[in-house]
């Protein structure tokens, strides 16, 4: 079956090149269509589908009423009211697998698919996937943190310690502004840490589990990186622009950069974040980083379907990224518009590159995570720093996940294959099915010889087999199999 | 009681100073009252007119003057969220009055045999938190293609259409007024349709000014149902909807004194009208809201 | 307990007394839920006794009547025509056959769809041509509940005037035998300005009220019984469905969550609390402040009253939304009161007016004092001035001195004539959304209750946490539409045990 559907793709994709032409003939003609941008760009999105009726030579011609809504009620209206949704909407890539469950976005096509492959940075393309398919088109990789400070306050061989900032704004009596209080932020010291918070999707965009150390030693000196921060005076649970009220050291983005430069002028400062120190080791506060797509809305008739599509590349291409990011400085995802010198040049995108060295690309995180994360921070403030008190916001923490996201007893019954099996490393959980006690992997898997492996149960481990890992002894092409009232694991060579 | 003839006139000079001294705490109260009560909104004013910066900042007296942010605030569609509002509030308060009258008439004067079962029904109606009603009104409106972009009749359909349910004020005020007037009127002769708008719609002319005032005041401060029923689409805001979005996160710092400035454009016409119906306001409440 | 008569009570002492109407308030509680509970087993056993009755009464009509009377049973407004009332027999039949039409067409679609809510969710396919996917939407639950509601409300109303319609012929028939004359259409007309004026003048409130409040609450009431939600929306992704009482037993289970986090209920109980205690302080802090300031505004002597009372209505006046929003800010950790404060180096850190769980309670409460004092104000002047003035003046010849002029003159009065206004005032604060929302929106978090049930701040009271699980992650309208039920029987069950209670204002018609 599988084989089938791969040929038959193939021909697909032979047949849809072919026909590409002829095609694209048939798309002409005018469409009325509504794009929501959000409040600030709409006068240069209307300017751009103006120019895209220009320059298109397939005859298209689009009248296009653009809405002003935010990229956040961009999503939260598409999910109430799909019908009423626009042809083409900016949203924040956290909202993907919302849209995707909620039926307001589709996967893109094979051609399209590959232009967002190809045309952007990997982790806007990432940000734009869910499983093995892609659903929107990214539009701006600048979504992430970094820090402004106030260069009277703070001296410059200070900026790259947490703990020196915090000495610098206590004795200034200034504040520090750093939205802890907000999964997105605090994320940052655990992925310092070295943890990760990852959501896995299936194709359709359902979250099928969590794989998550955030309760671990190494969460533990996260919580401990916070406390240094929430439990000081100058702490300040914000990310605006704050320098008017008090902040030394604010830790936001670049849509804040125009109103904090005027607030600070000659001492404006921008920096990555700092590292913070616990037991003697230095952490650098890690970050989220993350894009703005642009989502087209499902169709009934594949022929606006396709004209939006054409749209949509022609909004998220190289120029109109550029024409963005001169007019409001949103930093580019298109690869080419990112070698712009001009973009190279930015203060804020220079500092938000230094900081996604230690950035993690946003995935899919399901929409109460963002709740259930926040609390943490609350959590460690109301502690005495203790290292069971803050093991005890931990648990507290993957308790409620483990409560919210409830893993259906399908999910916590199954096994699943982990290791180098396929070239996965042991993160990655490979899926079998069961019948009669007896569990084999959904596909075949080449290995090579001295391959190793377990088979778990509820992507833990405290159900495993078998206790020393399984180790491939011949290479070749094999089903992996697990006899579950024995615990015995075999090989079924193909 | 040895002393009962000095008592009464040494009570009389203490009651004089007595009550000096307690009118002056009252005034010093009152004026303290009056600062807390006038403060925010003289601040609003203020910052409206402030140039040097758009965020929050620790003064009130701005360093510089000027109406950039009104000027600003042309330049965005608060116009046309401005006259979307206006339009509701007058089309609320026109036939929102004639629907509460009828109601609040009716209940008042007549005697009907289900009128006990329809007061106890619409009563029990009234304990169902209105929130939860949004979604299906949104649905209904959205199929009979009152959303986005005609928000506006929308909004007006379901605020009118439900605003039977506010009969409680204005029956109240027809209670008052003695029904031996009407009885009077049907002996001579008079259809109840004639002694409604005969007799009681005259003396019951403050009722009608409070309801029209309730009704007009209203829409201008409607943000949750109207941000759904006119969601995403910025023509069919009204000025709450549109305003609200400018002091979130991320646009509070570069909107905030354009806010302030809304705000004062928003409020005046309602404040100068409420302040010039006052009276009646006071009447209506008085006579209605108590014995409602 | 121990029942006194009017006189003995006069005998006790102010605390005994006071003692003892307290325990008869609450031993009037149990009293007041039994009469209810009786109350509405005799409404449901009168309803079906009528049901009954009505039954043997149009199944005796038909037997007793002429063939006029026996052809309107099937075409309704024939008796009516046939006995020259055409206007009435018209519009019988009018009714009836856009009714036939109505079903025939769609109505029973929607009927024969309700049982199941949908079958077939929408459909996506690829399109080779194209190289993309389209989407083909097929059943929409939403529409099906909501045109099946809609459908049993006609079929009640068409029951409902064939009903009437039966009866009219039954009525015409006497009154010809009887050698009386019928009411021409003309007569209707009339009749409808003045015997009649009630139903012409009902008409359209009622209507609206049907559709646009009754409607949506019978809905909202059968949500809670679906599995409605973000991920069920019912039409550009999954159906929803009918789940019966699962998400009662969700909500009301006391068990906690799989691993320690907070049960619904406890959450619920929670906010619940705090939605009480706002209230309650919400609505005394407002009553007896604004008394007090409307006592100082009308005491004699005072000048300016009109100034005053002016410039306490300001906040009437303003939309909610601008002066809420704007004193939220105020008060907000960046705003312009700490900032004002630091820079005159009074504090140095941030007051948490909004971060603070107390604080955060606290300042709600006294905003709303802001708020809430001037419409108090304005109806207690109203009342005060109906207190009959010699009252006070013969008070003061017994030389009560002013307090305990209000202890025994002026509170007594106030409590007998606002006891159903403090009432509504209660349960309108438990609902009372526009002043949580714009001043805090919830928060702060509390972490203990957050989970589970979405994001849970110290200020949310119900209503507010309703709308958050409405708007939140996961859209769980159907969890929405359980606590908007728990909050109606709150409230419900809050106002018939203080209405049963309360001595005065029972009767209406006292007032007249």
């Amino acid at each position: 079956m599988k084989r089938f559907l791969s040929v038959l793709l193939a021909a697909m994709m032979l047949f849809s090149m072919i026909s590409v032409a002829s095609a694209e003939s048939a798309l002409a003609g005018t469409y009325d269509i509504v794009i929501w941008a959000p409040e600030a760009a709409v006068e240069l999105t209307q300017q751009q589908v103006a120019d895209f009726n220009a320059s298109n030579s397939m005859g298209i011609t689009i009248n296009a009423t653009v809405e002003p809504v935010s990229e956040a009620d961009a999503a939260t209206n598409m999910i109430m009211d799909v019908e009423a949704g626009g042809d083409l909407f900016f949203f924040a890539q956290d909202q993907l697998s919302r849209l995707i469950q909620a039926g307001a976005l589709t996967p893109l096509g094979v051609a399209a698919s590959e232009f967002v492959k190809t045309n952007n940075s990997y982790g806007s393309t990432v940000a734009a996937q869910a499983g093995d398919n892609y659903y929107a088109y990214p539009l701006t990789a600048d979504n992430g943190y970094f820090m402004y400070y106030d260069k009277s306050i703070i001296p410059e061989e200070d900026i790259d310690s947490l703990e020196k900032l915090v000495e610098d704004c206590e004795a200034a009596s200034k504040n520090f502004s750093f939205e802890l209080e907000n999964a997105w932020y605090n994320a940052g010291f655990f992925f310092g840490a070295g943890c990760h918070s990852d959501w896995i999707t299936d194709d359709a965009g359902n979250f099928i589990a969590i794989d998550d150390d955030y309760n671990s030693d190494k969460g533990l000196i996260a919580a401990k990186g916070i406390y240094i921060l929430a439990s000081s005076p100058c702490y300040v649970n914000s990310s605006q622009a704050d320098f008017a009220s008090g902040s030394a050291v604010v830790v936001t983005g670049t849509w804040n950069y125009s109103a904090i430069a005027e607030q600070l002028g000659e001492n404006f400062g921008v920096t990555d974040l700092p590292s913070f120190t616990v037991d003697g080791t230095e952490y650098h506060i890690g970050s989220y980083s993350g894009c703005k797509l642009l989502g087209v809305k499902p169709q009934e008739d594949a022929v606006r379907g396709a004209v939006l599509n054409q749209l949509a590349q022609y909004l998220t291409g190289k120029d109109c990224q550029l024409a963005r990011f001169s007019n409001f400085g949103w930093g580019p995802s298109n690869a080419e518009a990112l070698a712009d010198p001009a973009v190279q040049a930015d203060p804020t995108l220079i500092a938000l590159n230094e900081q996604n060295n230690y950035a993690v690309p946003q995935p899919n995180i399901h929409g109460s995570w963002w709740d259930i994360a926040k609390i943490i921070t609350t959590d460690i403030k109301g502690t005495d720093g203790s290292d069971d008190a803050l093991q005890t916001a931990l648990q507290k923490y993957e308790d409620s996940i483990a409560a919210v996201f409830e893993m259906t007893d399908e999910v916590r019954n199954a096994f699943t294959v982990i290791g180098t099996v396929n070239g996965t490393s042991w993160d990655v959980d490979l899926p079998m099915t069961g019948a009669d006690g007896v569990w084999t992997t959904t596909e075949a898997y080449t290995m090579e010889a001295g391959t190793e492996f377990k088979v778990r149960q509820g992507k833990s481990w405290d159900v495993a087999y078998p206790a020393d890992n399984f180790v491939v002894e011949t290479a070749g092409t094999y089903l992996i199999q697990l006899d579950a009232a024995t615990g015995t694991v075999s090989l079924v060579a193909q | 009681m040895m002393n009962t003839n000095q008592a009464p006139a040494k009570r009389h000079m203490g009651l004089k100073a007595l009550n000096r001294a307690s009118n002056t705490v009252i005034y010093t109260l009152l004026v303290l009252i009056s600062i807390i009560w006038l403060i925010p909104f003289v601040f609003i004013v203020f910052q409206s007119f402030r140039v040097e910066s758009t965020w929050q900042v620790g003064y009130v007296i701005p360093k510089q003057w000027g109406f950039d942010n009104y000027i600003r605030l042309w330049n965005t569609d608060f116009k046309k969220w401005y006259l979307n509002t206006f339009i509701i509030a007058v089309a609320a308060a026109g036939l929102q009055t004639i629907i509460v009258l009828c109601m609040s008439y009716t209940l008042s004067r007549f005697r009907f045999k289900l009128r006990g079962p329809l007061m106890r029904f619409m009563l029990i109606l009234g304990m169902f938190p209105g929130m939860l009603t949004m979604i299906i009104l949104y649905r209904v409106l959205s199929d009979l293609g009152l959303t986005q972009s005609n928000a506006v009749p929308g909004l007006i359909l379901v605020t009118v259409a439900s605003s039977g349910m506010g009969y409680y004020v204005s029956k109240g005020f027809f209670d008052t007024i003695s029904k031996s007037l009407d009885e009077a009127a049907r002996v001579d002769g008079a259809t109840r349709l004639q002694v409604l708008y005969k007799i009681i719609l005259p003396l019951a002319k403050p009722i009608v000014i409070y309801t029209i005032l309730t009704g007009f005041m209203g829409p201008w401060g409607d943000f949750v149902f109207a941000r759904y029923v006119a969601m995403g689409t910025s023509s069919g805001y009204n000025v709450a909807v549109g305003m609200y979005s400018w002091l979130t996160n991320d646009q509070i710092s570069s909107y905030y004194t354009t806010f302030c400035a809304g705000g004062v454009i928003v409020a005046l016409p309602v404040t100068i009208l409420f302040m010039c119906l006052q009276k009646y306001y006071v009447e209506g409440v008085t006579g209605g809201a108590v014995k409602g | 307990m121990k029942q006194y008569s009017g006189l003995e009570i006069l005998r006790l002492s102010k605390w005994q007394r006071f003692l003892y109407k307290l325990a008869s308030f609450f031993v009037a509680i149990p009293h007041a839920i039994v009469r209810l509970l009786a109350g509405i087993w005799g409404a449901v056993k009168g309803a079906v006794q009528k049901i009954g009755s009505e039954l043997k009464d149009i199944v005796a009509t038909f037997a007793k009547g002429d063939w006029k009377t026996k052809t309107s049973y099937l075409i309704m407004g024939f008796g009516n025509i046939a006995r020259g009332q055409v206007l009435r027999g018209l519009l019988f039949l009018l009714f009836e056959a856009v009714f036939i039409f109505y079903m025939v067409t769609t109505g029973s679609y929607w009927l024969s769809m309700l049982g199941t809510l949908g079958t077939t969710g929408p459909t996506q396919a690829y399109d080779p041509i194209f190289d993309m996917y389209t989407v083909q939407y097929n059943d929409n639950s939403f529409k099906i509940l909501l045109y099946g509601v809609l459908t049993i409300f006609f079929i009640i109303a068409f029951i409902y005037t064939w009903r009437v319609n039966v009866k009219q012929n039954q009525i015409a028939e006497k009154i010809l035998a009887s050698g009386k004359k019928l009411k021409s259409g003309k007569d209707d007309l009339r009749s409808l300005v003045d015997d009649q004026f009630h139903k012409t003048l009902l008409a359209l409130p009622l209507t609206g009220i049907l559709i646009f409040t009754v409607m949506p609450i019978v809905f909202m009431v059968l949500v809670a019984f679906t599995n409605y939600d973000g991920a069920h929306n019912g039409f550009s992704n999954n159906l929803f469905t009918w789940v019966g009482l699962q998400n009662f037993n969700t909500m009301l289970s006391w068990s906690a969550g799989t691993s320690g986090t907070q049960s619904y209920s406890a959450t619920f109980g929670e906010i619940l609390t705090w939605t009480l205690i706002w209230a309650f302080f919400a609505t005394f802090t407002n009553y007896f402040l604004g008394m007090f300031v409307a006592m100082m505004i009308n005491k004699k002597g005072i000048h300016l009253k009109k100034m005053w009372r002016t410039i306490l209505v300001l906040t009437i006046a303003i939309p909610q939304f601008i002066s809420l929003l704007y004193v939220s800010k105020m008060f907000a950790q960046n705003g312009l009161i700490n900032l004002m404060l630091m820079d005159l180096g009074i504090i140095k850190k941030a007051l948490p007016f909004w971060d603070d769980p107390i604080w955060a309670r606290v300042t709600v409460i006294l905003i709303n004092v802001w708020i809430g004092i001037p419409h108090l104000m304005l109806i207690v002047t109203g009342i005060l001035m109906n207190i009959p003035a010699d009252l006070y003046e013969s008070a003061r010849i017994d030389g009560a001195n002013a307090w305990q002029q209000y202890k025994k003159i002026t509170l007594p009065y106030m409590l007998f004539v606002t006891g159903p206004f403090l009432l509504t005032s209660f349960t309108g604060n438990m609902n009372n959304f526009n002043v949580i929302y714009l001043l805090t929106g919830g928060g702060p978090t509390n972490a203990a209750a957050s989970g589970a049930a979405g994001s849970v701040g110290h200020t949310d009271l119900l209503i507010t946490w309703l709308f958050k699980i409405t708007t939140g992650a996961e859209s769980q309208y159907y969890l929405a539409s359980v606590v908007g039920i728990l909050v109606f029987i709150v409230v419900a069950v809050i106002s018939l045990v203080v209405y049963s209670v309360l001595p005065s204002i029972k009767n209406e018609e006292d007032f007249q």
